[in-house]
């Protein structure tokens, strides 16, 4: 009874498989098209950043720098 | 108890990738460019760079110009076979043109088609690219993960000599 339990787990557990759950790199065709990043038109992206900057008064709000709190 | 360990030994070596020292995994596979078919058999008694790659990986095509050199460096007795995963081919040959025609010179290694990245699954493939150094018995001597730069180039030339 318990080998089948453990059977029944192990099943279950392969559904947590890392090839099932994880994007392999070769499968990252799609990932990979410009389309796909988060900004795909660095023309638009940098006007979009000015217009948040003026918008939210938010001086390095939308990088790393700065704590992005908008308070300067 | 002991039979669960050897269940799970079982799974555990089940999925697990290639290692060096593995027997190199066979493929039947055509040309980018023709329908010439190739298998691991046709590159026996010969050291064989193995390289998975793609027009969409940045890495693949960083070092894709350095095996142009260095396959022209080994006219005999070293093969590079890379092996493109693209799923549209045209996009494999048109960035191969791109090189070619940057290099001046003519692909001098063989590329195959993978679409369906039948080998990059086999290999249980980590990271774009990939490249498998496999010697003349077809044993995997040493796995590249990441591309190649000038200086890794170097490295394996040491690896090529060695196998030679």
């Amino acid at each position: 009874m318990r080998y089948i339990v453990a059977a029944i787990l192990l099943f279950m557990m392969a559904g947590c498989s890392e090839r099932l759950v994880r994007v392999m790199p070769y499968e990252k065709e799609y990932f990979a098209q410009d389309k796909m990043k988060i900004n795909p038109l660095d023309e638009r992206a940098e006007q979009e950043g000015h217009i948040f900057l003026i918008r939210e008064a938010s001086a390095g709000g939308d990088s790393a720098f700065q704590g992005g709190c908008g308070c300067r | 108890m002991r039979t669960l360990i050897i269940i799970l030994a079982l799974i555990a070596n089940l999925t697990a990738g290639v290692v060096e020292g593995d027997k190199a995994i066979g493929f039947s596979l055509k040309e980018l460019s023709g329908s010439k078919s190739y298998t691991m058999d046709d590159f026996k008694g010969e050291v064989v760079l193995l390289n998975l790659w793609a027009s969409w990986c940045s890495g693949c095509k960083e070092e894709m110009p350095e095996f142009y050199k260095l396959q022209k460096q080994y006219p005999k007795g070293f093969k590079i076979v890379a092996v493109s995963i693209d799923s549209d081919a045209q996009k494999s040959r048109d960035f191969l043109s791109s090189v070619e025609e940057e290099l001046g010179m003519r692909r001098p290694f063989i590329v195959l088609l993978d679409s369906e990245k039948k080998l990059p699954k086999s290999y249980r493939c980590i990271g774009m690219p990939s490249s498998y150094l496999i010697d003349k018995e077809g044993v995997i001597r040493k796995i590249i993960v990441g591309s190649l730069d000038s200086e890794d180039i170097d490295a394996l030339r040491h690896d090529i000599d060695a196998l030679r």
